[in-house]
């Protein structure tokens, strides 16, 4: 009791001194909030929120406590004031939020929704200067108070981050993520490099191999889960946040790091317009002819594609289910889809590929210029091509194929011709049958894989039924028929597995049937065709037809062919986080407390040194 | 200084713009020169006269008696008093007000006059036929201008430079270069006589002002370095970007100097009566408004955005009347400069995009573009339809430019800006209401955020449902759309009857559909701009206008501009003025020959803009995407030989082809491989590109020694040697011919004047004017023409060098 009184007391003196005009009082206060907000909370460990807010300010002062200290924060954080007391008080809201395991059951945190600071958070963003110092921490604030409470009450930060609209804003919070990102990628490719050029690597490849694995992961997981979090929150609940995605600039991480962000002046191009409106930091951009221009999405794929690679740590696995949870809402974005599909847009994505025993690593520069969906789809295909393995990732394969499916879905109503290579998507979706197949016992233990099959079968289905709205050539869709027939075991053998397992009383059964009727129409294909080639061949006396005597026969036939149509095949379920992925949230939002309440204690002895030196010059 | 102390008394002229009544004309305009008299000190019109007269004795003998012969009619009328009305300012549009108040003072007003007109005549016994020459409705604009450049009256030059403010805005611009030049590099008389005018028209208009601006430097450029910094030219040019001739209320500073009753000097007269509808008028009031607080940070931005803005509406005149739009322009160049050092189309094709979208972070802005032939204000640059040209070693870029048509530049406010994705499905053009617009649906389309947060639903709920389906529109009831009945089928029956579809439909929607667009080019990342230029206008128009934010506003338009960075563009402005004054002699003449002038934007003598040509692609690009010969792909486009299709534009490219030709032999435009030729949807051919005109030729390499260029290719396309269509191609370059020399001192005269002071190459040697008249052929008979025109389309069609000089654009340039 005595203690409470004491700590009560301190308390408010340190809420009291924060509106002090001498800084060293401040920097004072807000170090001895942090202190003893953390204390309490470890001494406390078990006890519920209340008892803490109790111990810390009183019950009956907690409210009144609560909204003085947030509206000092608030001024503070806004006012002209220097950049170590923001800073300073960026950490102290960090500290105040993480320092509970689980966020939700942070209760102090209502005090912080009912005094909300989103509005100083926005500030920090569209301000350059400001933004560059503090961005990184303003929006892994956000986040994780975007994530409060989220289920099971109204979260005011969720509210208003779907409303904002301001652009300068938005292309704030889009770049502090965006640098965030380029500088994972580019610290990736460092290490990639330099193992790769590694004399030792080259004699031990499978230890070398090992090691690259094991490397970057280290710089991965404490970096960026949060500013993931945090993309996945502006994308999913602000729709102008979409546009950011697209905003140009030079490739981030070869021309500034996050760390030390070059001070540029900013030029405006227009004289008279004011010049706040930098807003996607330097103007300038630089002469370097080697800089590819980039945006905030492929910065992302590339990303993806690095974290992708491997899943088998929680950890990673948890960034990649993220990275596709984000890439199913942009498919889902119609915004997001026209500019995906633009055919104006055209760039250069170097994606990440695992390097494997079977195929050589693909020259980087030969790769075309095409629109950005192309890219989604490489790397949808690569991740499906590499992930074929024991511990099956069946939800992520399950989202990936759900992408392609909303991707195909948008042009197939826009009647966008892409002129992509479908062929290496149909084949890795039928290796991946056959994956299914072979690993039938193992798998069904763990998993439902009819669900998957059938999404596979339909994306066939959605091909030959609508092919004529989307495919780019005529020629396609007879490629199409083509990989069908050429493939026609592995259908062969999905229909069998799914028919013996419907007509046995089993818990597959449903499953199985809805599979069977899914691949009507590719087994019509298959038995009005492969008559049709064996006769052929027979005719002509050959034994083995060419791909071109194929497609002959396939084009001469075409007509006695009759399909059924199927029900549905463009529609989808639209995502939604609710109930489906509230596990998943919760879980990732833990890990991402811990991480950040682990890195502040150090950032913030840094930052006191780096006080103490302020205060006594001024 | 001294001019613009004068100058009221000077622009009293056309400070009148009333017609007046019939009887009265004479009057007025003489009475003009007398008024003159007590309050000029610059042009006195005592000594004009006199010198006028003198002029006429020599000019008598040359053109007096051209002019008396053709005109004589019209110039005896001159001496009745019951005709007077034969002089008068031929510009001015009878205005009923105006009408009626003169009508009261007419009966003195016209008494005096004619009294003051008798007086003169008898204190001149001899009548100056010069000075009646000038009073004459068939003095026109050109002709003032051939005087105004070879009399060396002073007097004469003064009058003219008086009467320069009777004539019609759009015809006095059309010679700007001539008249700016003529300043530069004459002598003080003649450059007395021009700036009032200029100053004038100047105060007027914002555009006047900047394209003055630009021209004066671009032509002082050619001037040595340490004369140029103290010459006319370049300090007219240093008092019009000052700022010091911005709109000022002239009518309240007037009043005690120009007892005329008439105050009509108000800037605003002429361009009001140019404006196009009232509709934009809610619109800027509306755009005013306040928006909400939603978010209080775009607010702050908007206001000091439009601060500028603000100074303008408020007290008609900004500080920095010019600014914006030198920085827009500035900028448009740093972006050419930046593009020139990167080494691939690809690298310079993105690198304008992301440079495009960081520029429109600026806009809408007070800033406009000059190539435009109506007030607007930039709103926004669709940076992803931006291409980058073909060119060696320097990036010109074509841009597409948003604005939104505005009633006047100066008085409407700059518009607000709408965050870039604020687009909706929705708002297409159909469901836009188009004119039957209530007052309170404008205010809410401008008044950005209230009207957006409305939909938020119907946005956030289901995007791709709400996606407007693209259907080709060529067959939408035939059996097509079964792939799109399935989706009705869902959702209407629920019924267990299956539906079946062939599989030979699908490939054949598939493969009909993809012929249905045939004309599309496919993309290739070293011709980026070949698939930008062939999509036709109309389309693109359509589709940003549906990608916009600002597409809903009915004063919505889509402009396009090239921009050049590291050319001279003089060159290209002379062609394109000699051009034009082709054009019109042709079609006074009825001559149905077919060419394009397109719109130049000298900036410096090193950058400037260019108006592109629409739906049209270079005979290079067709044959390197079609693979295709030109006739082919004129069967391909058009349809078989008898079709209305083809046989239109086989007319058209008949005439375009025989305007283009006569063109090229007048101005010896070379370097004429298949890039620089473009070819329409119409069917017609447009040259491009003037950078070789006159006496310069390309490396000297003797090549093209031709009159111009006729391929096989060109000749099969009119039907082959002896089709009618070639005769009548013959036919009609003999008939342009004849009526090009009738005018020919009208051509002559723009290639002369721009002569002075330049050291622009096609002016290189002392002959260039004397052979450009020698084509002309004056002294031949109609029957020697006809011979010449044969013998000249026989050279070209044999001409092995035309033929060398393709492949050798081919072998250098991979130009087919």
């Amino acid at each position: 009791m005595k203690i409470k009184d004491n700590v009560n007391c301190l308390f408010q003196h340190c809420i009291q001194a924060l509106g002090e005009e001498h800084p060293i009082r401040v920097v004072n206060a807000l170090q001895t909030l942090c202190a003893l907000i953390r204390g309490v909370h470890q001494k406390n460990k078990s006890t519920s929120g209340f008892d803490i807010i109790n111990m810390l300010m009183g019950f009956d002062k907690a409210e009144l406590c609560m909204k003085n200290l947030m509206e000092s924060l608030d001024s503070l954080l806004c006012a002209e004031g220097s950049e170590s007391l923001k800073s300073l008080c960026l950490k102290l809201l960090l500290c105040l939020v993480t320092v509970t395991d689980n966020i939700s059951q942070n209760t102090i945190l209502e005090y912080v929704m009912i005094n909300s600071i989103f509005e100083a958070i926005l500030q920090i963003l569209s301000h350059p200067p400001s933004r560059r110092e503090h961005g990184y921490d303003a929006v892994v604030l956000l986040a994780l108070l975007v994530n409060y409470r989220k289920y099971e009450s109204v979260n005011p930060y969720i509210v208003k981050l779907s409303i904002v609209d301001d652009e300068a804003t938005l292309n704030g919070m889009g770049l502090v993520i965006t640098q965030a990102l380029s500088e994972y990628n580019r610290q990736y490719k460092d290490k990639e490099e330099e193992h790769q050029s590694g004399f030792f690597s080259a004699l031990t490849n499978m230890v070398g191999s090992m090691f690259i694995a094991d490397a970057p992961e280290k710089i991965s997981v404490q970096t960026n889960e949060a500013i993931l979090l945090a993309l996945y929150e502006a994308v999913h609940l602000n729709r102008n946040f979409i546009t950011v995605l697209a905003q140009s600039h030079p490739e981030m991480g070869l021309v500034t790091t996050p760390v030390s962000p070059t001070p540029t002046t900013p030029v405006t191009p227009l004289g008279t317009t004011p010049p706040s409106s930098d807003v996607i930091g330097p103007v300038e951009l630089p002469l370097d002819a080697d800089v590819q221009t980039s945006n905030l999405l492929i910065t992302f794929l590339k990303y993806s594609s690095i974290v992708m690679q491997d899943t088998k740590d929680e950890h990673r696995l948890h960034s990649g289910k993220l990275c596709l949870i984000i890439l199913t809402c942009i498919a889902e974005d119609q915004y997001a889809n026209a500019f995906l599909h633009d055919d104006n847009m055209n760039f250069r994505v170097n994606l990440h590929r695992m390097p494997m025993r079977h195929r050589k690593k693909a020259a980087d520069k030969n790769l075309p210029c095409r629109p950005l969906v192309c890219a989604v789809l490489d790397l949808m295909v690569e991740f499906i091509v590499t992930h074929m393995m024991k511990e099956f990732p069946m939800d992520l394969y399950v989202r990936c194929v759900q992408v392609v499916h909303k991707l195909l879905c948008y042009q197939k109503k826009c009647r966008v011709r892409l002129h992509y290579t479908w062929r290496e998507l149909w084949s890795a979706l039928i290796n991946l049958l056959k994956f299914l197949m072979s690993n039938e016992t193992v798998l069904l233990a763990k998993h439902n894989i009819f669900t998957l099959a059938l999404m596979i079968v339909n994306l066939f289905n959605m091909f030959i039924t609508y092919g004529d709205t989307f495919l780019p050539t005529p020629s396609s869709y007879d490629e199409l028929y083509y990989e069908i027939i050429r493939m026609h075991q592995s259908f062969d053998n999905l229909y069998s597995m799914v028919l013996r397992l419907s007509t046995n009383a089993g818990q597959w059964k449903e499953a199985a049937s809805k599979v069977t009727h899914a691949l009507v129409n590719i087994r019509a294909i298959i038995n009005h065709f492969n008559p049709k080639i064996e006769s052929y061949a027979a005719v002509n006396h050959i034994s083995q037809l060419s791909e071109e005597q194929v497609l002959e026969v396939v084009r001469a036939n075409y007509d006695t062919l009759t399909l059924k149509l199927q029900d549905g095949l463009d529609q989808y379920e639209r995502y939604s986080e609710q109930h489906k992925e509230a596990a998943f949230f919760k879980e990732l939002v833990r890990s991402i407390s811990t991480n950040v309440r682990r890195n502040l204690a150090f950032h913030t002895l840094s930052q006191e040194a780096l006080l103490k030196e302020f205060s006594t010059i001024s | 200084m001294g001019d613009m102390v004068v100058e009221p008394a000077t622009l009293k002229p056309t400070s009148d713009p009333t017609p007046s009544p019939s009887g009265n004309n004479g009057g007025t305009l003489l009475s003009v020169i007398t008024e003159g008299v007590g309050e000029l000190s610059v042009i006195d019109p005592e000594v004009a006269q006199k010198a006028c007269q003198e002029v006429l004795e020599k000019v008598k003998l040359l053109h007096g008696g051209v002019a008396i012969s053709s005109k004589g009619t019209s110039l005896e009328l001159v001496n009745g008093d019951g005709v007077d009305n034969e002089i008068r300012c031929l510009d001015d549009p009878p205005a009923q007000i105006r009408e009626e108040e003169d009508e009261m003072g007419a009966t003195v007003a016209s008494g005096t006059a004619k009294g003051a007109r008798r007086r003169r005549q008898n204190n001149s016994a001899k009548q100056s036929w010069l000075l009646r020459l000038f009073e004459s409705k068939l003095f026109d604009i050109s002709m003032a201008i051939s005087y105004l450049y070879n009399s060396k009256e002073p007097g004469v030059q003064a009058y003219i430079g008086n009467r320069l403010f009777c004539f019609r805005n759009e015809d006095v611009d059309f010679y700007l270069p001539q008249l700016l030049n003529m300043y530069i590099h004459m002598d003080e008389d003649v450059g007395d006589a021009i700036k009032p005018y200029i100053v004038h028209r100047c105060r007027q208009s914002i555009n006047f002002s900047l394209q003055c601006a630009l021209l004066l430097g671009a032509y002082s450029s050619d001037m040595h370095i340490s004369t140029q910094r103290h010459s006319r030219g370049t300090k007219l040019r240093k008092l019009i970007l000052s700022d010091e001739l911005k709109p000022a209320h002239r009518k309240r500073e007037l009043p005690s100097l120009s007892p005329a009753p008439d105050t009509g000097l108000s800037p605003s007269k002429r361009t009001h009566q140019r404006s196009k509808s009232d509709a934009t008028a809610s619109i800027s009031l509306s755009s005013n408004l306040k928006r909400t607080a939603s978010n209080p940070k775009v607010e702050n931005e908007d206001e000091e955005l439009s601060s500028s803005t603000e100074s303008i509406d408020n007290s008609f005149s900004s500080p920095v009347r010019l600014a914006p739009e030198r920085e827009f322009i500035k900028s448009l160049m740093a972006i050419g400069k930046r593009l020139a050092t990167l080494p691939t189309k690809e690298q310079k094709t993105q690198r304008l995009i992301s440079e495009l979208s960081l520029l429109n972070h600026k806009l809408p802005a007070r800033v406009w573009l000059p190539t435009a032939g109506f007030d607007h204000h930039v709103v926004r640059v669709p940076h992803t339809q931006a291409v980058v040209l073909n060119s060696k070693d320097k990036a010109p870029y074509l841009i597409y430019v948003e604005v939104l048509e505005c009633e006047n530049f100066d008085t409407t406010s700059v518009p607000a800006r709408i965050p870039e994705n604020r687009i909706r499905s929705t708002r297409s053009v159909e469901n836009l209401p188009e004119c039957g617009m209530t007052h309170e649906q404008r205010a809410g389309s401008f008044s950005t955020v209230p009207n957006y947060d409305n939909d938020d639903e119907a946005w956030s709920v289901d995007d791709i449902g709400e996606l407007q389906v693209e259907l080709p529109e060529v067959h939408t009831n035939s059996c097509d759309n079964i792939s799109q009945f399935s989706v009705d089928s869902i959702t209407s029956q629920e019924s267990k009857e299956p539906v079946f579809i062939a599989a030979g439909d699908i490939r054949r929607r598939l493969s009909e559909q993809l012929a249905h667009t045939p004309t599309a080019f496919k993309r290739d990342p070293e011709d980026p701009s070949a698939v930008a230029l062939k999509e036709p206008w109309q389309e693109k128009v359509r589709r940003i206008r549906e990608g916009s934010p600002y597409g809903h506003l009915p004063n919505w338009r889509l402009l396009s501009v090239i921009v050049k960075c590291g050319d001279d563009l003089r060159q290209e402005l002379l062609a394109f003025q000699v051009l034009k004054q082709l054009q019109s002699i042709w079609e006074q003449e009825r001559v149905p020959l077919w060419i394009k002038p397109y719109k130049i934007l000298v900036i410096s003598a090193d950058s400037g803009m260019i108006e592109p040509v629409v739906n049209a692609v270079s005979i290079h690009q067709v044959k390197k995407q079609s693979q295709l010969s030109l006739l082919d792909y004129f069967l391909q486009e058009h349809g078989s030989y008898t079709t209305e299709a083809f046989l239109s534009a086989q007319r058209n490219f008949v005439q375009s082809c025989a305007g283009y030709c006569l063109v090229c032999y007048l101005l010896q435009v070379k370097d004429r491989h298949n890039g620089n030729i473009l070819l329409d949807a119409e069917g017609h051919i447009i040259h491009i590109d003037f950078g070789f005109i006159l006496s310069s030729s390309p490396r000297n390499l003797g090549f093209e020694t031709s009159a111009f260029k006729l391929t096989t290719e060109f000749v099969d396309v009119m039907g082959g040697l002896n089709g009618d269509m070639f005769n009548y191609y013959k036919m009609l370059m003999l008939q342009g011919l004849i009526a090009a020399r009738k005018h020919m001192d009208k051509v002559v005269q723009i290639v002369e004047i721009m002569q002075q002071g330049s050291q622009l190459p096609c002016f290189h040697g002392s002959s260039t004017i004397r052979n450009l008249k020698e084509r002309f052929h004056m002294s031949m008979t109609e029957e020697q023409l006809q011979l010449l025109v044969e013998q000249m389309v026989d050279g070209s069609m044999r001409s092995i060098t035309t033929k060398l000089y393709d492949g050798f654009q081919y072998l250098t340039n991979g130009i087919m």
